[in-house]
């Protein structure tokens, strides 16, 4: 099909003199680089016939124009800082924007700086935890992404404070990449956002390696352009009494596909995957979860809630696989759904491969509208009913919220959802 | 106040209401009785603002303007309060966020500042004692978890906080135990005044030993069919409401 072949041409140009310009890069990261790009060339941009993509339309990002091609500088989004301290001293050469002081016991290095201070590690892990074998948008990322930022936590360091990495406009963060590596009984904290204006995709892929009793907390929290694509790729690799958490906020983008997953390769582990979607218009989000249960005694616990208005989409798709060796797992997936209007809709599917016997795994998504006897409720004494639509989306989300740890994140997040919804699109 | 004038209400093509007359004036106590289903909720939902509710005839004017003509919320600000017969749970929102808000929206609408939370803090204190209620309850999700009991004195709290000109209680009493029910009369004894008013709906005429009616109205399938002061309770009390259907219709109706 020569139509197709054309389309890749320009990320085939692309990748040339994206090899060019990383010659200097190790050995194994080119290979690493040369063999995403061969995969994603067999692959190619997912399109509405495979599986996983079957409601997420991606066409446009087909002939790679969004990704490459020149950006109108449009002014920054600003998102508010989550973490204290301000910009951090830590230089991350041309990357995202780094905010939090760095403690004792933590380093927030650029891919070069990385390379020569930990190349073992950065060799180990990059391009090792998120799987572009078979997944051809986190392949785009791995052979293309020019700056990466590796954030470690030695042996028992605990960051009280969070690291932040803010993507915003312009080609350098088109295609974030981070790397978290949590060694033994360290605790960190990492906030990605991502705001941007106009037309224009935006490709992530964030690996975390959480050692023995680590524990890693992530936030993503995406506020794109209504006019942008996001797709973005979070896998965690999780050894023995290890604890991750990831929350995924999205509220911007035309169309954002997240692929959260972790694998508890041990033990004793632990991991929640918690979202809050709220989008209206014509928005889609799309969020497909993965839990691999490797081993005995893990627990997962999922939370996914989602606000849709207008004629907004909504999928969700949770996979938990229970492998024969994984006795003793408790695992929880809930997706719930409020719709605000009768042209919005959601596609929630759980999907549970179990192979061992004596588990505990339970799952339940629901989809439901307003309660118009509490919106009665409300304005009964005296509030309007607008404001009551908002106070009542709050409500709806507030235990999803909850679960968002970090104070400044969640109240930014609490009054976007509390201004969101006038009863009028605008 | 309030004059209600022939007021006829069906719902879903159900006739509930078939003509109600009422007057309210101002600092009266006015006590609606009846039995189940004879459109006493209806009446007061209708006075609210509920959806669903079809008026085929008949007014609402309260302080001289079209109540049916005005969203419920602007009704509230006006200065209508329903104590629900069944109030609703609304998880995720505290009552103090929830009191606030709608403490805020009323004063804002009758021009007068808003209150800080401070200053809403220490009315919410001095209002919520009285009902032996503690402070705590205020951080409570709205009626969530909350006893039949509990919810009905957040509703007299809630009427204590936003002090309506007339204020329509519906059922308010039942599942009370005595000691809880002198708390709610005496939270609406407290509240009495020459220029509020209130419509006190009830089954049973117990309550009307604690809050003492001027008027008492005897609802029956959709009408008002006898009025008269405290002593008519006393006498539902002894014979009955089967008594009315059975002597009071039939005299309406013969023209005696
Ligand atoms: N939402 C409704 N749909 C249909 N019928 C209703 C509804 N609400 C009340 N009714 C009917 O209207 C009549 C009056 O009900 P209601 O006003 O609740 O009486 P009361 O409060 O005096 O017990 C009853 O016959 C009841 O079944
Ligand atoms: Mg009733």
């Amino acid at each position: 099909m020569p139509a197709i072949a054309d389309r890749t041409d320009v990320y085939l140009e692309r990748f040339n003199d994206a090899l060019a310009r990383s010659a200097d890069e190790p050995t194994w990261l080119q290979e690493r680089r040369k063999r995403a790009m061969e995969r994603f060339l067999q692959l190619g941009v997912p399109s509405l016939k495979h599986e996983e993509y079957k409601y997420t339309d991606l066409s446009a990002l087909a002939d790679g124009q969004l990704l490459f091609g020149t950006r109108a500088g449009g002014a920054e989004t600003a998102l508010p800082s989550y973490a204290a301290g301000g910009a951090s001293d830590r230089a991350t050469g041309a990357g995202p924007q780094v905010l939090g002081h760095v403690p004792q016991g933590a380093r927030v290095q650029s891919l070069a700086e990385a390379l020569l201070s930990e190349p073992d590690l950065v060799q180990r892990y990059l391009a090792t935890i998120a799987d572009y074998e078979d997944h051809a948008l986190c392949a785009v990322n791995t052979a293309f992404f020019s700056h990466a930022v590796v954030i470690t936590a030695e042996r028992g360091a605990v960051l009280d404070e969070p690291i932040q990495l803010v993507f915003g406009d312009g080609l350098r963060d088109s295609l974030p990449r981070v790397l978290i590596v949590a060694g033994r009984n360290s605790s960190v904290q990492v906030v990605e956002t991502y705001a941007g204006s106009g037309a224009y995709w935006r490709n992530a892929v964030t690996e975390i390696y959480a050692e023995e009793n680590a524990r890693v907390d992530h936030y993503r929290a995406q506020v794109e352009s209504l006019d942008a694509y996001h797709t973005g790729r979070l896998q965690a690799s999780q050894e023995r009494d290890s604890y991750v958490s990831s929350f995924s906020i999205s509220f911007g983008a035309a169309v954002a596909r997240n692929d959260i997953g972790t694998r508890l390769n041990g033990s004793g582990c632990e991991c929640s995957l918690d979202g809050l979607y709220a989008v209206r218009g014509d928005q889609l989000v799309d969020h497909h979860t993965g839990i691999d249960h490797a081993m005995p005694h893990c627990n997962s616990h999922q939370l996914y809630k989602g606000v849709l208005d207008d004629r907004a989409k909504g999928v969700f798709n949770g996979k938990i696989f229970v492998r024969p060796d994984a006795q003793k797992t408790d695992a929880v997936q809930s997706n719930k759904n409020l719709l605000l209007s009768d042209d919005s809709e959601v596609n929630t599917k759980p999907q549970l491969e179990i192979d061992a016997n004596d588990v505990r795994c339970t799952h339940g998504a629901t989809i439901g509208q307003l309660d118009s006897e509490a919106a009665f409720y409300l304005q009964s004494r005296g509030i309007g009913a607008d404001r009551a639509r908002n106070l009542l989306t709050y409500a709806f989300a507030a235990d999803a919220l909850e679960r968002i740890k970090l104070a400044p994140l969640k109240e930014h997040f609490e009054s976007l959802l509390l201004n969101r919804f006038a009863s009028q699109e605008s | 106040m309030l004059q209600v004038r022939n007021l006829h209400v069906s719902i879903e093509g159900q006739k509930i209401l078939r003509g109600i007359d009422l007057d309210v004036q101002p600092g009266t106590v006015h006590a609606v009785m009846g039995p189940n289903g004879s459109g006493k909720s209806t009446l007061a939902s209708v006075l609210a603002g509920r959806d669903g509710y079809e008026i085929e005839e008949g007014s609402v004017t309260f302080e001289g303007q079209d109540l049916l003509d005005m969203d419920p919320e602007i009704r509230a600000r006006e200065g209508v309060f329903l104590a629900f017969q069944y109030p609703v749970e609304v998880p995720g929102v505290t009552t103090m966020y929830f009191m606030r808000e709608a403490i805020n929206a009323v004063r804002k609408h009758r021009g007068q500042a808003e209150l800080s939370a401070g200053e809403f803090l220490k009315l919410a204190r001095e209002k919520i004692n009285p009902l032996g209620m503690e402070a705590d309850m205020l951080k409570r999700a709205i009626n969530e978890g909350f006893s039949g009991g509990e919810k009905k004195r957040s509703e007299i709290f809630q009427m204590a906080m936003l002090e309506p000109k007339l204020a329509v209680l519906d059922e308010t009493d039942s599942g009370l135990d005595i000691d809880a029910l002198k708390i709610v009369a005496d939270g609406v004894n407290s509240l009495r005044s020459a220029d509020r008013s209130f419509v006190v709906i009830t089954h049973y005429q117990r309550l009307l030993n604690y809050i003492v009616p001027d008027y008492v109205h005897v609802l029956s399938d959709g009408r008002i069919e006898l009025s008269g002061d405290k002593n008519l309770a006393l006498e539902l009390e002894s014979r009955g409401y089967g008594w009315i259907n059975d002597e009071v219709v039939p005299q309406a109706a013969a023209g005696v």
